[in-house]
């Protein structure tokens, strides 16, 4: 690095010899060092550069019902999205016996959340019944896909003049559902 | 020395435009520079959180209590972790005489708990504090057993408000 070569800095002889004489005369050969001041500086630059966090986390909010609460629910409103223990995820609407859960993909998902909702303009409730055994990460891909949906349905129904209102449970699985969907 | 000196005679380099920028970026990483807390000093696992990309909000960062659910990357033991944001709080939870943990725990700033501890846990968390938030941070990793388990807790303690910690798409 040549630490102190720079403070023995020679007069520039090229220069026209005015302005060396004029800058002389101010502060004869009045150079500062900065060549440990610049490293430290860069030492505490690059520690703060790489301590910090820039992004912080995100959240999602969900809530589930009070104990004591119990809801009647009209059959045909009720949306059911299954969710079996290899992560294939079913719905059905209104009773099982009536329509059979059908196969859809997690694509699909968030265009079948607004189409059923539109159909009976803001009434639908959805239930989501997910395996225990089903992972952490699908359960949030599931929810963020309905979020979407959500957000699609707010715009939709607001440009009708209507308010949305979410109707959404989480409700355990049954062995019921358990033993309807192992042949699908 | 003299070999470099005979080669460029007379060599300055201006740095103090360089130092300038050098100490304004410093500055600025100062400034937002945020450190470890307590409770991500004492954990042992690291979360792998799941990706979610309708998500807006930004997590509190005072009343704010955390079930961590983490997979430990020593033993491979999925478990939930408690911890409250409040020191005052801490006090005041930990040290209550209902809930049953060995006393050096209560010590502690994160505590290792099951599913019972948990939600006497999260009953005296809401009486210390009715302004509490609760978020779930948990591994993506797990199967959504705990999560169930979790949320039947919760609704016991009539915590009936929650989030889900997640990432940001990239």
């Amino acid at each position: 690095m040549g630490g102190g070569g720079s403070l023995a800095r020679e007069p520039k002889v090229k220069r026209g010899s005015f302005a060396t004489v004029r800058k002389k005369k101010k502060r004869v050969g009045f150079v500062l060092d900065m060549t440990p001041l610049v490293d430290i500086a860069f030492l505490l630059l690059t520690f703060f550069m790489l301590s910090t966090t820039l992004t912080t986390p995100q959240t999602m909010e969900m809530s589930v019902p009070p104990e004591t609460e119990n809801v009647d629910v009209k059959q045909s409103e009720l949306m059911t999205v299954l969710v079996r223990d290899d992560g294939q995820i079913f719905k059905f609407i209104g009773d099982k016996k009536t329509d059979p859960p059908t196969k859809i993909s997690l694509k699909e998902l968030r265009a079948v959340a607004v189409t059923e909702n539109m159909r009976i303009e803001n009434k639908l409730i959805m239930s989501l019944r997910i395996s225990p055994k089903v992972s952490y990460d699908l359960v949030i891909k599931i929810l963020d896909e309905l979020n979407i949906a959500e957000s699609e349905l707010t715009q939709r129904l607001s440009a009708k003049g209507m308010k949305r209102e979410r109707k959404f449970a989480l409700t355990p699985m049954t062995p019921e559902d358990v033993e309807d969907l192992k042949p699908l | 020395m003299s070999k470099l000196k005979k080669k460029r005679p007379g060599f300055y380099l201006d740095m103090t435009p360089l130092v300038d920028i050098a100490f304004l970026l410093l500055t600025f990483f100062m400034f937002t520079a945020k450190f470890k807390s307590d409770t991500e000093n004492e954990q042992k696992f690291q979360i792998k959180r799941p990706i979610a990309s309708a998500d807006t909000s930004k997590l509190p960062d005072k009343d704010l209590a955390t079930i961590k659910i983490g997979i430990d990357s020593v033993t491979n033991d999925t478990a939930y972790y408690y911890s409250l944001s409040n020191e005052a709080d801490r006090k005041t939870v930990y040290s209550s005489d209902k809930l049953q943990i060995p006393d050096e725990m209560r010590q502690k700033v994160i505590l290792k708990v099951d599913i019972k501890t948990l939600e006497s846990l999260l009953k005296q968390t809401r009486m210390a504090n009715i302004r509490m938030r609760f978020a779930i941070d948990a591994d993506k990793r797990i199967s959504y057993k705990w999560i169930e388990d979790l949320m039947e807790a919760m609704r016991k303690a009539n915590a009936t408000i929650f989030n889900f910690v997640t990432d940001k798409q990239t």
